[in-house]
C-alpha cells in the first residue's frame, strides 16, 4: 500500500506541453478518479506514474520514495490496460502466472498464488482456458488477477470499461468497485466518463489542457465547481451558465441578465462575496435543480428531449440558453413560454473574467 | 436451405450445380498437378528416354520393373548429392533465419535512414539469381574482390582459390545463397514482428519481464506461425538450390557442389536417362511433401493451443 504524491508534475511532448503542471496527493487506499476530455493530460499523469514516460519535470512519490529512474517493472504497480493487453496466446492460468514466473517464483509458490488470486476473482474454473476466447467481463477480472498477484501497492486503470458497450458497463462498474473493496489498494483510475467517476471514486481530479482544475470527492465537483469548466463538465447536462451583472435590489443583491430580467436574490453569504468582487458575473445553476415557478425567468421552450425518466427542457437560445431537467414529463412543448426558477441555495456564481467560482463567505 | 424441413433435393441440387461450375477449374487443376505426377510415375518404372524412338506414352514397352528405384538406392552420387543438399540448407536457412530476425528486430524500431536501408536490404531478393551467381561467380575469383579485399586487410596477396577448392566453393555457394534470401526472411519475419502487439509487451515490462524474457514469452510465441513459414518456403526452396550456384561451380571442381537438382539437370540433359530422373524426382518430391505435411501441421497445432 502507499500514497502517491505528485509534485509540480510537467510533460512536455516536443513543443506540446501535454501537462503543465500538477500537484496531486493521492491517499493510501483511495480510489483516485482522473476524469477530463481527451487530451487533457490524464493519460499521460497515469504513463509517468507507472514509468511508460520520464516527467519533463516534477517528482512523483510513492510514499517517501521517489520514483525518478527507477523503471516501470520495478515500480510495484499494477496495470489494467485500455483493452486489457491480455497474453492471447496463454491461458488463463499463464496469464495470471506470468508476473511471478517471470521473477523466478518457485513452482508451488506460483501455483499457490495463482490458485488464491482466481479463487478471489472468481476465476478458478476458467484456468485452462485460453485466454483469446475470454468475455470482456472475464478478460478484465484477468487483467486485474494478474497485476494483483504481484500484490502491487498502487493498481492504475486506463479506460478500462471504454470498449465495453453501455449496458455491460454499469455490471462492470459495480464488479470494480468490489473489487477494490477487497484489495484496498490505491487506485488511480483514468476516464473521460463522469459516470464511471462518479460512481466509483472516492475523490475525482478533473483535469482539462494538462491543468489540474479541481480535487475533490464526486459530490464536492458535482455541487461546488471550481471554476466554469468543471461546472459544465460535470452532470449531464452540464451546469446553465447566464451572464449578467450583479446589482442592488430592495429584496437585496440580485443579478442583472439583461433581457431575461433579474434574477430572484442572492443568499446573503454568496451575496457578500460578490459585492466584493468587481465585473460581470455568471450566474450558475444544474437543470435539475431547476423548479417551474410563479416569478423568475420566463424563456420560450425551444426543444424538448423525453428520455423516460426525465424530461430535458431546452430554454431560450444561444447566449441566454438554459436546460431544465424534470423528473416527469412537465407538459411543456415547443412555443410555450415557461416560467423558471433555481432555488437560491443552489445557486453558484463564477467570476465572468476569470472563471473562478465565487466562494460564499 | 431457405426453408426448414425441405426435401434434401435443392441441396443436392446445389451441390450438382456447384460441381458443374467449378469442372473447368477442376480440370485444368488436374492437368497441371495430377497429370504430370502420374506421368512422371509412370515413366519411373521404364527405361524410357527421348532418345528411345517411342513416345512417352508407350513407355511401357521399356518396363524395367522398379529398377530405377533400386538403382537410385544404389546410387552414392545421388546420396551424396542429397547430403550435399541437406548440408547447404542446414547452413543456410538458420543463418537467414537468425540474420532475417536480427535485422526485423533492428527494423521494428525507428532510426535514422531506415527507410533507405530498408530498400537497399531488400534488393538482393530482387536480382535475377542467374545473375546473382555470375556476380558471386567473379566475386570469387582467384584474382578477384574478395580476395583483394582479404589482402588489404591482412597486408599481403590472397590467392585463394575459392571456386576450385571443394570445401570453400561450399562455402561460396552457400554465402551466395545467405546474400540472396536473407531479405526474404527479414521481410517475412519483420512483418511478425510488428504485429506482436504492442500493449502486450508493455504489460510483461509492467509485470517485471526483461527484454530476453519478453522475448521468449510474447515475442516467439506470437511469431510462431509465421516462423514456421518462413521456415517452410526457405527450406523447400533452399533443397532446390540450382541456378546461382550452377552458373557460380557448375557443381564442380568435380562434384564438390553437386546438389540434388544439380545432378538430376546433369542426368537429364547428359546422360539422358528420364525414366530414372523421374524416379529421383519422384523421391525427392515425398521428402520434401513430409517437410511441407509436417510444417502445415505444426502450424495448426500453433494456432490451437497456449504454447
Amino acid at each position: 500500500m502507499s500514497a502517491i504524491h505528485l509534485k509540480n508534475l510537467t510533460k512536455s511532448f516536443g513543443d506540446f506541453a501535454a501537462l503543465k503542471t500538477m500537484d496531486l496527493e493521492i491517499a493510501d487506499g483511495e480510489f483516485m478518479a482522473l476524469l477530463g476530455p481527451s487530451g487533457c493530460g490524464k493519460s499521460t499523469t497515469m504513463n509517468m506514474i507507472a514509468g511508460m514516460e520520464e516527467p519533463t519535470s516534477g517528482r512523483i512519490l510513492f510514499g517517501e520514495r521517489d520514483m525518478a529512474g527507477v523503471p516501470m517493472g520495478r515500480r510495484g504497480v499494477g496495470f489494467v490496460f485500455q483493452n486489457y493487453a491480455i497474453f492471447t496466446h496463454m491461458s488463463v492460468r499463464q496469464n495470471l502466472a506470468y508476473g511471478p514466473r517471470m521473477r523466478g517464483a518457485a513452482k508451488a509458490e506460483i501455483d499457490r498464488r495463482v490458485g488464491a488470486v482466481a479463487e478471489m476473482l472468481q476465476l478458478s474454473p476458467l484456468l485452462d482456458r485460453k485466454a483469446d476466447r475470454l468475455s470482456v467481463n472475464i478478460l478484465q477480472r484477468v487483467a486485474i488477477g494478474r497485476s494483483a498477484i504481484m500484490e502491487p501497492a498502487i493498481f492504475l486503470l486506463d479506460e478500462p470499461l471504454s470498449n465495453v458497450d453501455a449496458a455491460f458497463r454499469a455490471v462492470m462498474r459495480t464488479e470494480l468497485k468490489q473489487l477494490q473493496r477487497q484489495f484496498r489498494q490505491t487506485m488511480v483510475y483514468v476516464t473521460h466518463d463522469q459516470l464511471e467517476a462518479m460512481t466509483m471514486a472516492d475523490r475525482i481530479a478533473v483535469m482539462d489542457h494538462g491543468v489540474l482544475q479541481q480535487v475533490g470527492t464526486p459530490l464536492e465537483v458535482y455541487n461546488n465547481p471550481a471554476n466554469v469548466f468543471v461546472a459544465r463538465f460535470i452532470g449531464a447536462p452540464g451546469m446553465n451558465l447566464l451572464k449578467g451583472r450583479p446589482a442592488e435590489s430592495d429584496r437585496g443583491l440580485v443579478v442583472d441578465l439583461g433581457p431575461l430580467g433579474v434574477t430572484p436574490p442572492l443568499p446573503d453569504e454568496l451575496a457578500s462575496a460578490v459585492r466584493a468582487m468587481r465585473g460581470d458575473v455568471l450566474y450558475g445553476f444544474r437543470p435539475e435543480q431547476v423548479a417551474l415557478a410563479e416569478r423568475g425567468l420566463s424563456m420560450p421552450v425551444s426543444f424538448v428531449e423525453r428520455i423516460g425518466a426525465r424530461t430535458i427542457v431546452h430554454l431560450g437560445d444561444g447566449e441566454s440558453a438554459v436546460k431544465a431537467v424534470f423528473e416527469n414529463d412537465v407538459g411543456l412543448s415547443v412555443g410555450q413560454t415557461a416560467v423558471v426558477a433555481p432555488p437560491a441555495s443552489s445557486v453558484r456564481i463564477f467570476d465572468a473574467a476569470t472563471g473562478l467560482a465565487v466562494k460564499a463567505g | 436451405m431457405s426453408t426448414a424441413g425441405a426435401t434434401p433435393a435443392p441441396r443436392d441440387e446445389g451441390a450438382k450445380l456447384g460441381f458443374r461450375l467449378t469442372l473447368p477449374a477442376q480440370i485444368l487443376v488436374l492437368f497441371i498437378s495430377a497429370f504430370p505426377l502420374l506421368m512422371q510415375l509412370y515413366i519411373s518404372v521404364t527405361d524410357w528416354s527421348p532418345l528411345s524412338g517411342v513416345g512417352w506414352w508407350n513407355a511401357w514397352e521399356m518396363w524395367n520393373s522398379f529398377a530405377n528405384y533400386t538403382d537410385l538406392a544404389a546410387d552414392t552420387r545421388f546420396w551424396s548429392a542429397l547430403q550435399r543438399t541437406a548440408i547447404v540448407m542446414l547452413v543456410c536457412v538458420p543463418a537467414e533465419f537468425l540474420l532475417g530476425l536480427a535485422l526485423a528486430m533492428l527494423f521494428a524500431d525507428d532510426f535514422l535512414g531506415k527507410r533507405v536501408f530498408y530498400s537497399i536490404l531488400l534488393m538482393p531478393m530482387m536480382v535475377v539469381p542467374a545473375v546473382a551467381g555470375y556476380m558471386f561467380f567473379m566475386l570469387f575469383q582467384s584474382g578477384g574482390p574478395v580476395n583483394d579485399i582479404l589482402a588489404r586487410i591482412v597486408g599481403a596477396p590472397v590467392t585463394i582459390a575459392w571456386l576450385s577448392d571443394p570445401t570453400l566453393a561450399l562455402i561460396a555457394v552457400m554465402i551466395a545463397d545467405i546474400w540472396q534470401w536473407t531479405p526474404l526472411m527479414f521481410l517475412i519475419l519483420l512483418a511478425g514482428l510488428v504485429g506482436v502487439p504492442e500493449d502486450q509487451m508493455k504489460a510483461a515490462t509492467l509485470l517485471g519481464a526483461n527484454a530476453w524474457q519478453r522475448f521468449t514469452t510474447i515475442v516467439l510465441p506470437k511469431m510462431k506461425t509465421i516462423i514456421i513459414i518462413a521456415l517452410a518456403i526457405r527450406v523447400i526452396e533452399n533443397f532446390k538450390i540450382f541456378d546461382t550456384l550452377y552458373i557460380m561451380t557448375g557443381g564442380g571442381p568435380g562434384v564438390a557442389t553437386e546438389t540434388i537438382s544439380v545432378y538430376i539437370y546433369k542426368v537429364t540433359t547428359q546422360d539422358l536417362i528420364w525414366g530414372y530422373v523421374a524416379a529421383i524426382a519422384l523421391a525427392i518430391l515425398i521428402v520434401l511433401s513430409i517437410v511441407a505435411v509436417y510444417a502445415m501441421k505444426r502450424m495448426a497445432k500453433a494456432r490451437e493451443v497456449p504454447a
